[in-house]
């Protein structure tokens, strides 16, 4: 089983240009802490299963970009309807990594008390997203990284990982301050204005 | 001959694209079907199904990091569903987006299921400062530009909230 930072970090060393929005829990708290970035990032917390949505957002609107998608498995099981939604969008720049560690991270990792029963790659094919992949090993994501997350075209990751087992605290940044940095990086790389604009 | 109906639902497209909105989450409710169908083949529009309201919620605040602005159809049963999605995204971000809303539940739903729903959403909506313009004559269907606009002052969400006289085309 991977460690959850482990697999982060070499999500980091392969990360250029995408845009990250991340979900409550393990992972705002892991991607802060190993990049403390206030740019790239949108630290969407506790939304409660919305963070693909929200992503698909960003990423229909923005196709020049591409997009990864954070959620935990405890905002998964909330919403797995969401992947019909995906499905139907089949966002080219889209990469909806789902972090299942099989608890609750940020309810002091309570456990989710049917994921043992769950298969969420198999539940992605289901609702007919081709390129479902679900990673229980470091070395087996490092080589099918460029696969899996890189080559173009919507995809679902599963990133089996073992508990963190302590408390990761998130970007340090009020609302509206997460709002303006990310959305000013967006205008930067996309030369689109985003604030001041009326219709 | 077109029905009076879908001239309505006609016209509201048209506002919606006069507002530069174009794409458009919903999740039907019999009185925003015809509507929500006019979106679909409409090619001004991206129409997205979602699989339940919050998820329009989510997409349409992510919409805001581009150019494409959006609107979320639903019913009002469905936009309540939407409260924690609204003050946690909407609100903790301050995230402009824009719903489109029919008023069940209001006198001359016929649906008593609606009602019990309708009684509290105008009072719930007033309760978290959304503000809103409710629509009882096809003539007020000019202010759906005003309250798209509005939401992108206001930097949260804001409402048209639709009578069934309008949406069926007899008001």
């Amino acid at each position: 089983m991977m460690q959850l930072r482990d697999a982060f970090e070499y999500m980091v060393s392969r990360w250029t240009d995408q845009l990250v929005v991340t979900s409550a829990g393990h992972s705002s708290g892991t991607w802060w802490d190993l990049t403390h970035d206030r740019d790239r990032v949108f630290y969407l917390t506790a939304s409660m299963s919305l963070s693909s949505m929200f992503a698909s957002g960003i990423a229909v609107g923005n196709p020049g970009v591409n997009v990864w998608a954070m959620s935990g498995d405890g905002a998964f099981v909330m919403n797995p309807g969401m992947l019909f939604v995906e499905r139907r969008m089949n966002l080219p720049n889209l990469t909806h990594f789902l972090i299942s560690n099989r608890c609750y991270g940020s309810t002091e990792e309570v456990d989710i008390s049917f994921s043992d029963h769950a298969d969420y790659a198999a539940l992605a094919k289901a609702a007919g997203i081709e390129r479902s992949y679900d990673f229980h090993e470091l070395d087996d994501f490092r080589d099918r990284f460029d696969e899996a997350v890189l080559a173009q075209g919507h995809s679902f990751v599963v990133l089996n990982v073992d508990r963190v087992g302590k408390d990761v605290r998130t970007a340090t940044m009020d609302g509206p301050e997460v709002k303006f940095r990310f959305g000013r990086h967006v205008e930067d790389i996309t030369g689109q204005q985003i604030f001041n604009v009326l219709p | 001959m077109v029905s009076a109906r879908r001239d309505i639902s006609n016209r509201i497209a048209d506002e919606l694209s006069e507002c530069g909105i174009g794409l458009v989450a919903s999740l039907p409710d019999d009185w925003v079907a015809d509507l929500i169908k006019v979106v679909e083949a409409d090619d001004r529009f991206i129409h997205v199904p979602v699989n339940r309201e919050e998820s329009a919620v989510g997409l349409c605040s992510g919409t805001f990091f581009s150019k494409t602005y959006s609107a979320a159809v639903m019913g009002a049963s469905g936009m309540l569903t939407c409260i924690y999605a609204i003050t946690k995204i909407s609100y903790t971000y301050e995230i402009p987006m824009f719903f489109l809303v029919s008023m069940r539940g209001a006198i001359g739903d016929t649906a008593k299921y609606q009602v019990s729903n309708g009684i509290y959403f105008l009072d719930i909506l007033d309760t978290i400062d959304l503000p809103y313009k409710i629509i009882e004559s096809s003539d007020q269907l000019l202010e759906i530009p005003r309250v798209h606009r509005h939401s992108k002052v206001y930097s949260r969400p804001s409402a048209i909230i639709l009578s069934r006289e309008v949406l069926q085309g007899e008001a």
